[in-house]
């Protein structure tokens, strides 16, 4: 198993035996029963709020009316289809916060061997469909039928990057395939280490038939730049893409998954201090695809990432995210969107980890589903060093079901290991249609289906209108769209019959 | 007043409700909540439904424009002469019902401006051009003193008890119905808010001549809209009719006697 286990890695996880001040179980205890109580899923809104009025106030400096009750109306999530841990006192070791901490559990390393065999039996595996995966649980060759490529939203090329534009200001971004020789120099394998079997196996196999990519910024970059995904078969392969910032610089990055694909993916984000990065992941893939990914991010001292999710369509998608932080005031905003189609598994993993002072980190995912035997998972965990006072977190799932044997599953978690924070909490919930929300705007002439159409796009629009790149909004929304119109003949006339 | 604009007014509607039963499904079995209510309305005429807490009033206005939750077991809803208490919510708006709601719904991520556009859309039967809808609902919402970014947010979502009665208002004045109810438009709302509100019904009401139910739980209103009618309601059906002069009375004098025995307004609240 984990060979430095008790050393504090480069990432600065916390190993067993350094000796640092833990809270004792008693306090633990404290906390956890703290953060069960039903009060916190108010205070997050009222967060939420805040946020609101916030982004109002920058937005137009004028006096704006003062935003009172918002209280969002929740579905009451049916037994069933959720499953919340609960604090039981009876099971301590039942709710996160009172285990010991997952950075002395988890494995985190290049090595393959490192690592289990994934099986439902662990917990990390226990919602995906892992028979359909086990080709992804050995070495593997890369079959490099996936094509990279990278440019400007506007159509106009990336420089490559060469000795002689290295780091310039004139060229203030590059992206290259890198060579082996190139990939020794280069930031690839910095940012954290593999969080789970496939993720090594996806570095091994990269590394052996040079499937890595890197997009280099270091300056300002205006124009959003697109890196298309773009698969060709079904054959198993490997990808690895790394995303640099220098300090103090910025830009907009769009991974577009498309095509058919088998791919193991590995994703580094290392935004330098005081660096703005907004980078947003979209899976469109055509059916039948499955696509297992590892997005490791290191959020820099006064940076802002932004970090988007957008899964639209596959067969099979799991993606863990693996953000911390580089120094204090650090600000990750994460956002996620998925929309599982009939038959389909989505699940996506936020596992946030607070190891400085002062930063925040908010995460919001939503996802839809639609049609028999769609599923879809989220896993989210903040996980709050003693090392990290003044931590401001939260984490919020909302799952719209949208039609009969679809199942969502939500599991947001805490580990709360520094008694003076700003704030930690989570809020999660699986529902169907609320019939307020849709008698509202039946009672205004709209029909029942146009009125879900509008739910559902409100449901979604409400995040992918934060995104922050017009162009992507707008084709996510038409996609969205054409979705709906296509569903109102299958799935929606379904829901109309079983209500 | 009221009946005064009525003359000249080309269409005339009328709406009678007979005999109405209904309830809601409990978890200890069936709940009758209205008892057998009986009222007609003409187009132009005010009528304002005054009544004890829990009497009622809220479950007569969603049980008329269709609720799920609400269920009838007998009598009839008549615009027309047609029983519209089969009909789904959105055809009864398009009949020309409407509701301005207690609690207004948030509806996050639908903005007023398609709400609204798409409601005038489906009640009409056709979309409005462009031109005409914007400088319409920009008109209608500088006459509630409503910010025009509200067109951009979300339905009803963080807005003020004031704000959501105001775009209540604002939708009653584009969708035009032919017979509107009110279920406590003043609740939670300051003196100035009110009168933008009375306003604004006022105004609706002298354009577009709708019949009205205002139901109300305080006298305040109907200083600014003046009722043709006063009805208490109480233990689910009417008990009483007058007058203006009526709310005075109730004003004076309170609801405890229209109440069961031993109980009292004070002591409910
Ligand atoms: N959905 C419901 N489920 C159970 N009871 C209800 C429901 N709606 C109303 N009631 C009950 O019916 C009675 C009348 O309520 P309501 O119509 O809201 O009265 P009002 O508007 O006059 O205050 C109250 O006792 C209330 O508790
Ligand atoms: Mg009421």
């Amino acid at each position: 198993m984990m060979t430095q286990a008790h050393q504090t890695d480069a990432a600065g996880f916390r190993r067993s035996g350094t000796g640092r001040k833990v809270l004792s179980a008693e306090q633990k205890a404290r906390l956890a029963a703290a953060q069960a109580n039903a009060s916190e899923a108010q205070r997050i809104e009222k967060a939420r709020q805040k946020d609101r009025e916030d982004r109002e106030k920058a937005a137009q400096k004028s006096t704006s009316p003062t935003a009172m009750s918002s209280a969002v109306s929740d579905d009451a999530a049916t037994a069933d289809q959720v499953k919340v841990p609960h604090f039981d006192p009876k099971h301590p070791y039942q709710f996160p916060a009172l285990m010991p901490s997952s950075a002395d559990r988890a494995v985190r390393s290049f090595d393959p061997s490192d690592f289990a065999t994934p099986s439902h039996s662990m917990d990390e595996w226990r919602y995906a469909p892992i028979n359909d995966l086990q080709d992804f649980f050995s070495p593997f060759e890369a079959s490099g039928t996936t094509q990279v490529t990278a440019a400007f939203e506007d159509g106009t090329q990336l420089a490559a990057q060469t000795p002689a534009n290295k780091g310039t200001s004139s060229t203030p971004v590059t992206f290259s395939r890198l060579s082996s020789d190139q990939l020794a120099h280069s930031p690839a394998g910095t940012v954290g280490k593999p969080t789970d079997l496939p993720s090594a196996l996806e570095w091994q196999a990269s590394k052996h038939s040079g499937r890595f990519w890197w997009l280099n910024v270091t300056g300002d970059v205006t124009k959003p730049i697109i890196i298309r995904i773009h698969g060709t078969s079904n054959k198993l392969d490997a990808i690895h893409i790394v995303i640099t910032l220098k300090p103090a610089t910025s830009a907009q990055v769009i991974l577009l998954h498309t095509g058919v694909a088998s791919l193991a993916e590995g994703v580094e984000v290392d935004a330098g201090q005081a660096s703005n990065l907004n980078v947003t992941s979209i899976q469109q893939w055509d059916d039948g695809s499955r696509h297992l990914g590892n997005q490791r991010l290191h959020v820099g001292q006064d940076a802002q990432v932004q970090h988007n999710v957008v899964s639209l369509s596959g067969k099979i998608i799991r993606l863990r995210m693996d953000p911390d932080f580089g120094g204090p005031q650090g600000f990750l905003n994460m956002l996620g969107i998925y929309f599982a189609d009939p038959h389909a598994y989505m699940e996506h993993r936020t596992m946030v980890v607070h190891n400085h002072p002062g930063c925040k980190s908010r995460v919001i995912y939503k996802g839809a589903l639609e049609g028999r035997g769609a599923r879809s998972a989220w896993v989210g965990n903040a996980l709050i060093l003693p090392r990290a006072p003044k931590t401001d977190s939260y984490e919020l799932n909302r799952n719209l079901v949208l039609s009969p044997g679809a199942i969502a599953n939500s599991e947001p978690q805490l580990e709360i290991e520094n008694g003076d924070i700003v704030g930690a909490g989570h809020a999660s919930s699986v529902g169907r249609f609320d019939a307020e929300q849709l008698f509202y705007l039946e009672s205004r002439g709209i029909p029942e289906v146009e009125a879900r159409k509008l739910v559902v796009r409100g449901f979604f629009d409400e995040l992918i209108s934060q995104i922050g790149i017009e162009s992507v909004q707008k084709n996510l929304m038409s996609v969205i769209d054409r979705r709906l119109a296509h569903g109102e003949s299958a799935a929606m006339t379904e829901v109309l019959e079983d209500n | 007043m009221a009946q005064a604009t009525a003359q000249h007014v080309s269409e005339s509607h009328t709406f009678e409700i007979r005999n109405l039963r209904a309830g809601v499904e409990t978890k200890r079995g069936f709940k009758e909540i209205l008892k057998g209510v009986n009222l007609t309305i003409h187009t132009g005429e005010i009528h304002a439904i005054m009544g004890p807490n829990g009497s009622g009033k809220s479950t007569l206005a969603y049980t008329l424009t269709g609720h799920p939750k609400y269920e009838v077991e007998s009598g009839q809803a008549l615009l027309d002469g047609v029983d519209i208490l089969k009909l789904k919510p959105y055809e009864r708006a398009r009949k020309g019902l409407f509701l301005s709601m207690q609690a207004p719904v948030e509806v996050p991520g639908v903005s007023m401006t398609n709400f609204m556009r798409t409601a005038v859309t489906e009640v009409q039967g056709h979309a409005p051009g462009l031109r005409q809808w914007v400088s319409e609902m920009s008109d209608a919402m500088k006459r509630l003193r409503i910010d025009p970014k509200f067109a951009q947010r979300s339905v009803n979502e963080g807005f003020s008890g004031g704000e959501k009665k105001r775009s209540e208002i604002l939708q009653l004045e584009l969708l035009k119905p032919k017979f509107a109810i009110f279920d406590e438009v003043d609740s939670g709302l300051d003196i100035d808010a009110l009168r933008i509100v009375a306003e604004g019904i006022n105004r609706a009401e002298k354009n577009d001549h709708f019949g009205a139910l205002l139901v109300t739980h305080y006298t305040r209103i109907l200083r600014y809209i003046h009722p043709d009618y006063v009805h208490v309601f109480a233990d689910g059906h009417f008990v009483r009719t007058g007058g203006p002069e009526l709310a005075d009375e109730l004003e004076e004098t309170g609801y405890d006697r229209y109440l069961p025995q031993g109980k009292s307004e004070s002591a409910l609240a």
